[in-house]
Order: structure tokens, then sequence, then C-alpha cells
């Protein structure tokens, strides 16, 4: 049995220079239905790379090949230059993997759960016990060493699994949608975390369908909707690439959104110096893009229309996958 | 403001369902027991079937003498017993209703809390378990007794009745146990401790292959207490018309509802403390000794030296197959044995009880009724020596089938354990491999306890019991690689019932509990190709210490399931453990 890949002369490539993962026209069908579907991306070391899309976008599948537990139907894949599916073992040790739904160890306890998944990589027992504590410490489970996972929170769940991913000190870090049904302070918490993990150097790939995630989180991002890369960049870049500066969001009561949509539609159009680029249509509000969403606001009072409420804010990713999609985030 | 929506008036609703409440809840259960409707259909059809077949006939022409039961008012062994396994087996399926539903119901699906938060009150919740269980008691019960009526085993017009009195018994054993487990916080081999040290016992000892008399004495006691007892004396009376004094049928009906009644009290405060206003979350028996335990544990290891130099690397290997096998089987294993030690240590230990008991049952109650004992190939052997070996055989192949095939698939879907691993740099191989050595280690441990009580019986030497001991691992890593291959693919649960519904009749059909030649060639054709004969046999070979050709056949029948079940588990192994 030999412990590193120093041995192997076979691998395809060095796998210290090799970029985190480089993915070619990866497609993915279960049976008729096509998950994922010719995506192609690559994410350099020490990166902090996105997958952003709503539910069923196949974020997950993607994840799971990268991950090795999940074959491909077409295209290459190659993780520290290493093929996932020839060598999986082989990947997996050099990768951490939170998956989108937490599967802890039910029998064992929480300092357990970190010491034998650590003995799941082969690693000596004697330097479990030490890399276990320091990680509780992390976690900041320290006080919740000898509980049985049952008697965790959700925030402290999803806090031991992220701990227990870094057991082998991985080269990447997979997390699938990590923060998804956490309340604020440990969503704060756990993005505290993931920050410092990013700083000692450690590459990042998460999914999310949360865009002030996305947005804390990613240097770079795709946008990914039924399969298929909608665009890529960095979340300012994409911003700026796709929508307007502010977004001003008006609701004038259930029903009249459509028609009252389209008349703003030619007023604002024609009006100089607001930067107006659109609007959208959403069941309970229109959402009007323009660079100046002030001066909009004061043009629509002006023509003697009264919206029920009216919110400015910034543009957000959000936005741009409304612009590209049609559709919201969540759904 | 007149609407015809039904949900318009919120207090006509609640009136409704304070009055029918119960019965809603029924009806959810019963609808979902549809989706395993195949498997219960058949089982309550097949298993009297099996019955009669292996144990009133086979065990019959074993007893031979029909006037035995004469003065029973039975004119054969099969009507004498037929009675009682109508009772037995809608009895032993009251183990399993009451038991992970009502786990399933607190915790493991929390669908009484689904309940909770209707208008249902926690008590409807119980009743309505109770109800739907019955139900199922009452269809298995009717289907039995129509296959007795075809066998035309019946001989009293009052025999119908059985039909209350088998689910008066069953609710008798399970309400008990529901009381138990509905107390529990987390089920940790609960239910497994109550299926060796209550069930089946009661089961054994109630007279239902025999009569209790031809019990020694001091286990008269254990049939007394047991409802199933009380049940089959009932059945009898009304199957065939066993004489009986009314004050003895008054016993067993009392002693029946009083159980059922005294139980039922106690189900129902439970489940209003537990979904009620207290919301008291259940007992967890053995948390302090846990506890414990975890303190030793954790001295023991603060004394051991820190951990020097670099941070180590985790394992991999290259070349052969390195796609699958990292090398690392240890892990798996190490896994099973911390998750046993954090689990009630009697379960792990009391596995041996099972085939001990049927021992202590069957060799004491079936042998005052055979002249002499059973006929080996130099003489007469008592029935004890008889069925012994082969019992080793029949555990042996339960342990592993059960661990091979169940507990993979429940890890595989329930826990997703294997997810976990499989996230590592194990591979399917080691995981498979690790599992399998689990299950052989807990199978040595069970077969060498049995064996010690064979050999201090006397019922074996102590060369023959070391090599039934090597014998009994062979047979297991048989039935365990053909049961992984089975596993990778099963893809619901319902499947798996089915699998395990092949165990049942593969016991009856083994020749375990009488020779193969009592039946007709044909019959015995099919049993010489089953598994279990060939391993029951070996281990007769083994025990008696007479080897022939026939040896050899019975163990190349079990190098040909490792090979052929190995091979496909290997090959399926992805299958298994990355979906
Ligand atoms: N094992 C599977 N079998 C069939 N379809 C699947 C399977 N896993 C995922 N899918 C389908 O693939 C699509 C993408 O799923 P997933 O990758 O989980 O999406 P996301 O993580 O972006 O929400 C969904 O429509 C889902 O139903
Ligand atoms: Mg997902």
């Amino acid at each position: 049995m030999s412990t590193s890949s120093a041995l192997d002369t076979s691998a395809p490539a060095d796998s210290s220079a090799a970029p985190a993962i480089e993915a070619t026209d990866l497609v993915k069908q279960y049976g008729d239905f096509t998950a994922v579907n010719n995506i192609s991306f690559s994410v350099t070391r020490g990166e902090s790379f996105g997958l952003l899309g709503p539910n069923g976008a196949g974020k997950s599948t993607t994840m799971r090949m990268i991950a090795a537990v999940s074959s491909r139907t077409s295209g290459t894949m190659y993780v520290s230059g290493i093929d996932p599916q020839a060598e999986g073992p082989r990947v997996r040790a050099r990768l951490g993997v939170i998956p989108q739904q937490d599967n802890l160890d039910e029998d064992l306890t929480v300092r357990e759960n970190l010491i034998m998944y650590g003995r799941y990589f082969g690693l000596p027992r004697k330097y479990l016990l030490a890399k276990a504590d320091e990680l509780l410490e992390f976690a900041q489970l320290t006080h919740k060493a000898k509980a049985r996972v049952e008697d965790l929170s959700g925030g402290m769940k999803r806090r031991l699994t992220i701990a227990r991913a870094l057991i082998n000190e991985p080269e990447i870090l997979l997390l699938d949608e990590p923060t998804t049904g956490l309340d604020p302070q440990a969503r704060h918490v756990l993005w505290d975390r993931l920050f410092r993990l990013k700083e000692t150097g450690t590459t990042l790939v998460l999914t999310t369908h949360h865009m002030e995630e996305a947005e804390q989180l990613c240097d770079r991002l795709i946008v990914v909707d039924h399969g298929e890369i909608m665009a890529e960049g960095s979340p300012a870049g994409l911003i700026r690439e796709h929508s307007t500066r502010e977004v001003l969001e008006l609701r004038f009561g259930m029903d009249r959104n459509p028609e009252i949509a389209a008349a703003l539609e030619t007023e604002l159009g024609n009006r100089e110096g607001l930067g107006y680029s659109h609007i959208e249509v959403l069941p309970d509000r229109l959402l009007v893009y323009a660079d100046d969403a002030e001066a909009a606001l004061e043009a629509i009072h002006a023509d003697g229309r009264r919206p029920m409420t009216s919110l400015i804010r910034r543009s957000s990713l959000e936005d741009v996958f409304l612009r590209l999609t049609g559709r919201t985030l969540v759904d | 403001m007149s609407t015809s929506s039904p949900t318009a008036d919120k207090d006509a609703i609640s009136a409704k369902v304070g009055a029918r409440g119960a019965l809603y809840q029924a009806e959810r259960i019963l609808r979902s027991m549809r989706a395993y409707g195949g498997v219960i259909l058949f089982s309550s059809t097949f298993q009297p079937i099996m019955y009669i077949l292996a144990m009133g006939l086979g065990l019959g022409a074993l007893i031979g003498a029909t006037d035995d039961f004469v003065e029973y008012g039975a004119e054969s062994y099969l009507m004498y017993i037929a009675p009682a396994i109508l009772a037995s087996t809608v009895a032993m399926s009251a183990g399993i209703e009451f038991t992970f539903p009502v786990m399933a119901g607190f915790r493991w699906r929390r669908e009484y809390y689904a309940a909770q938060a209707t208008a249902i009150t926690p008590g409807q919740i119980a009743l309505g378990h109770i109800m739907a269980a019955s139900v199922r008691f009452l269809v298995h019960s009717v289907i039995f007794l129509a296959v007795l009526f075809i066998f035309g085993v019946l001989s009293s017009p009052l025999a119908w009745l059985q039909l209350f009195t088998a689910v008066l018994g069953a609710l008798a054993i399970g309400l008990p146990i529901m009381a138990y487990i509905s107390t529990l916080r987390e089920e940790k081999g609960h239910a497994a401790l109550i299926q060796r040290f209550v069930i089946m016992p009661l089961f054994l000892f109630s007279g239902t292959f025999y009569p209790l008399s031809n019990l020694p004495v001091f286990m008269h006691p254990i049939g007394w207490l047991s409802p199933i007892w009380h049940t089959n004396e009932l059945g009898r009376v009304l199957a065939f018309g066993q004489p009986t004094s009314g004050l003895m049928i008054g016993v067993h009906l009392t002693y029946l509802v009083g159980i059922v009644v005294v139980s039922y009290v106690f189900i129902r405060r439970t489940y209003i403390r537990r979904l009620g206003y207290e919301e008291w979350g259940g007992r967890t028996p053995g948390a302090k000794r846990a506890a414990r335990k975890q303190q030793a544990l954790e001295t023991k290891e603060a004394a051991q030296a820190a951990w020097q130099g670099d941070a180590p690397q985790p394992t991999v290997r290259s070349g052969l197959f390195s796609n699958m096998y990292s090398g690392n089987i240890r892990a798996v294993f190490q896994r099973g044995i911390m998750a046993i030690r954090n689990s009630t240590g009697l379960i792990f230990v009391s596995g041996f009880l099972e085939p001990v008991l049927f021992l202590a049952s069957f060799g004491l109650g079936i042998s005052p009724m055979l002249e002499g004992g059973v006929e080996a190939a130099d003489g007469t052997i008592s029935y004890a020596a008889f069925i012994a070996p082969a019992l080793l055989a029949v555990a042996a192949m339960n342990g592993a089938v059960f661990d091979s095939t169940w507990n993979v698939f429940f890890k595989l879907r329930m826990t997703k354990l294997y997810r976990t691993m499989m996230a590592t740099s194990l591979g399917p191989l080691d995981v498979a491999v690790g599992e399998i050595l689990l299950a052989l280690f807990r199978g040595a441990l069970y077969a060498l306890g049995f064996l010690v009580i064979l050999t201090g019986a006397g019922l074996v030497s102590p060369a023959a019991a070391l090599l039934m001991w090597i014998t009994a691992l062979f047979i297991a890593l048989g039935f365990a690689c053909v049961g992984m291959a089975a596993t990778s693919f099963m893809k619901r649960f319902q499947q798996m019932d089915w699998m395990m519904m092949v165990l049942i009749p593969m016991f009856l059909f083994s020749a375990t509990l009488f020779p193969i030649s009592v039946y007709p060639a044909g019959v015995q054709a099919v049993i010489q190709a089953l598994p279990l004969w060939h391993g029951v046999e070996l281990m007769r070979d083994i025990a008696f210490w007479e080897f022939s050709s026939l040896t050899l056949v019975h163990i190349g029948y079990y190098l040909v399931m490792i090979l052929v079940g190995g091979t496909i588990a290997t090959y399926r192994m992805k299958a298994l453990f990355l979906r």
C-alpha cells in the first residue's frame, strides 16, 4: 500500500501543478433526462468558485461528478489533474466534501464522527485525536464533543459536517448549498469559517441559490440553468454586464402589474438621463431597471402614478439571473 | 355566509375529528401499509401453506402415530398444531407492527407529529395505530383460516371464531411491546432485544408444536405467562373442540383481555405525554452507562503520547483495482466495532440465544413424541443431537443474510453511511469487504457461544465443535456473498422484504427439524437444490463425524456460492455503493 501519488508514474499529470478542476463538455444524463448539458469550466488553485442556479439546475449533479461518486455520460474532467472516474480514491483523498444534506454518523458521538471519518482516509488514530480537537475548536463545537449527533442543532450539524470535511486537510473543498436552511447568525459564522479557509489557500467550490452568499464568497462564478451555463464572471462583473446599477421595486396591487408595466415601459423609455434599461414583471411586483432609480421614481410620480410601496436598491445577482432566464432564483 | 366548502366551519371540523380522529389515523397507516400490500398478502397466504407442508406433514410424518392427539380431540398432528400456528404467526407479526412503525411515528419519519398538528388528539393517534394493526391481523387471519379450511383441518363449526382470538392474542403480545417501545427516545436495538428475549421464548415455549405438558414442569410457567399459549388453547377449542373446562376458557380470555386493557392504558398515557402539552421526549435507557464508557475511553486516549511530525497523507493505492480498492478495509471494520460499542452490548452478546432457544424448545418438546430418536447412519441418535448442528447452520445463514442484505440496504438508504464513506478515499471494495468481515466477526462470536453450549451439553465433541465453528463461518461467507450480490439489484424496501421472505421456507424445507426422507422424492430434489440443506448436512457430517463424497459436494456448493456471489458483488460494487 503506497501512501501518496509520488510513487505513481502512470498518473496523467503532476497533481500539484494542474488546475484544481478542469471540466470540458461535461454531460450527465439520467435515462432520457439531461441533468447537465455540455458545460465546461475550470477552477484555478486557491480560487473560490461558485455555481449559482435554481433548484434542479444540475449543481449537485456536477458536484457529485467532481467528487468522484457519480459517472459522467460524456466529456472530460480532471481534478488536480486526475480523472475522478478512473481513480476515485485518489481524487477523493484530495477533496473535502460537504454534501447538500448532512449525513453524519448517528451511531457515533460528535468527536467520534471526526475521528472515524479520518480513519476512512487511512490517517493514523494518534494524529486524529489531536486533529479532531483542533477541528472541534474551529467549528465551535468543543463543548459538544461528547454529544450525540442528533442532539445538535441544524447549524451545529452543518459546522460538524464542514469540520469533518477538513479532517484530511483537503486541497479542494466542495460545498453543496452550505448554508441553505440556516438562520442568519449561523450563516455568518459559516461564512467566516470559509473565509479563513480561503485565506489558507484552500480551493473552494460551492453551489448556492443564495445570491448574497455567492457575492460574499465567490471570486468567480457560473450561472447555471437547465444544466447549461448562462453566464460566467465575477459577481461584480456579471452585474455590470447584465444589469443596471440600481433597481426600483414597485407594488401596484394584484392583477394590475402587466398593464402598468406596458405603460411605464413607453413612458420611461422616452425619458433621457435615467439610464433606463427594462422592466421585469413578477407576480407581486414590478422591477424597473435604471442606473438612476431615484430619478425614475420621480418620473413615475410626475406622471400621476401612485404605487402602494416603492423600494430602491442596488442590483444583485438575482437580477442578473432574472435577466438571463426570466425567472427568480428560488424556483 | 353560506358556502359548500368542507373547510368553512372550523368547529364542525373539530367536532368531526373529535368523534372519528382515530379512524382517520388508522386510515393513514393502512394506506401507507398498502405499499407493502403485496408482501403482506403473499406472506399471509404463503406462510400458512409452508408451515402446514413443513411442520404439519414433515414433522407429523416423523412423529407418526396419530392416536396421541385423539385425547386432545384432534385427528392428526397437523390438525393439532394448525390453530396454534395461526395464533403464533399472527402474534409474530404483532412484534413488527408495534415496534418499527411506532419508532417511525415518533422519530424516524415523525409521522405522529404531522398528525399532532391537526385536530387529532394523542389518544386517537395511539388508538388509530392499534386499529390499523388489528385490521392487518384480521386480514392475515382470514387468509390463514381459508387455507386451513382448504386443507380440511378445521373440524368444528366454531372454527371461524379464531379470527377474533387470533387478533386478541396478537394484541395481547403486541400492546405491551408498544407500551414499552413508545416510551423510548430512540431505538438502539431494543426491538431486536424484545424479539430475542420476549417474543422468541414466549413463542417457542407456548405449546405451539407440542402440548405444553411435554416440557419439563419448571418450564410450564413460561407457557402460562405467554399470551400465545392462551391463544393457542382457545384456538384448539374452537378449531376441533379440544376438551377444556369453562373455567379455563374464562382464564384464557380474562388473561388476554386483561393484558390488552392494561397495556392500552399505559400506551394512551405515554402518547398523551409525548404528543400532548408535556412534550416528553422519551427515555434513553443506558445513557449514563454510555457516558461512563465514553469517559473511560477518553482517559485512555489522554494517556497516549501526542502525534509527532508532519501531517500524514491519506491512504491510496495505485495499480490494479485502484479505483475500487484503497487498502483501508480496517477503517470500515473499526467503524462497525465503534458503533457496536456505542449500542447496547446485550444485543451483541445475545445473538446466539435464538438457536439455543430453538434447541431447548424442540429438543425437549418434540423428543417425548418420538419413539427412541432419529434414524442416523449408525443407529439412532437423540432428537436434540439431530437438530443441534442444523440449527448452527441456520443461525449462520440468518446472521449472514441479514447483515449482507437488510443491514447494507439500511445503511445505504436510511442512514446514508455508505455515502459518507464514499466521500473519502475509501473504495467500494473496502466497504464491501469490511462489512462482510464485520458480519463474519459477529457470526463467529454467536457460533462460538452456541458451540460452547452444545459441547457442554455433550451433543458434540470438542474436535467436531472446532471444525463446526470454522464451517459456520464458511457457510456465512457463502450467504454473505450471495446476499451482497442480490442487494446490489434492490431498489426499494419492499424488494428487501421479498428477499427476507425466502428465508422462512428455506428454513422450513431444509431438513433441519426432521430428516429429508419424510418427503417424497420430488420434494427431496427441490430441498437438495437449496443452499441451506447443504449447510445443514455439512454440519451434521462433521457433528456425527461421518464423511462421504457428499461432504465434498456440500463444500463445493458453498465454494460456488462464494465465487459466483463474490464475483457478481464485485462487478456490481459501484452500482451498489455509488448510487
Ligand atoms: N439520481 C437521479 N436520477 C434521476 N434524476 C436525477 C437524479 N439526480 C438528480 N436528478 C435530476 O437532475 C436534475 C438536477 O438535479 P440537481 O443536480 O440535484 O439540481 P440542483 O442541485 O441544481 O438543485 C433535477 O431535475 C433532478 O431531478
Ligand atoms: Mg442541489
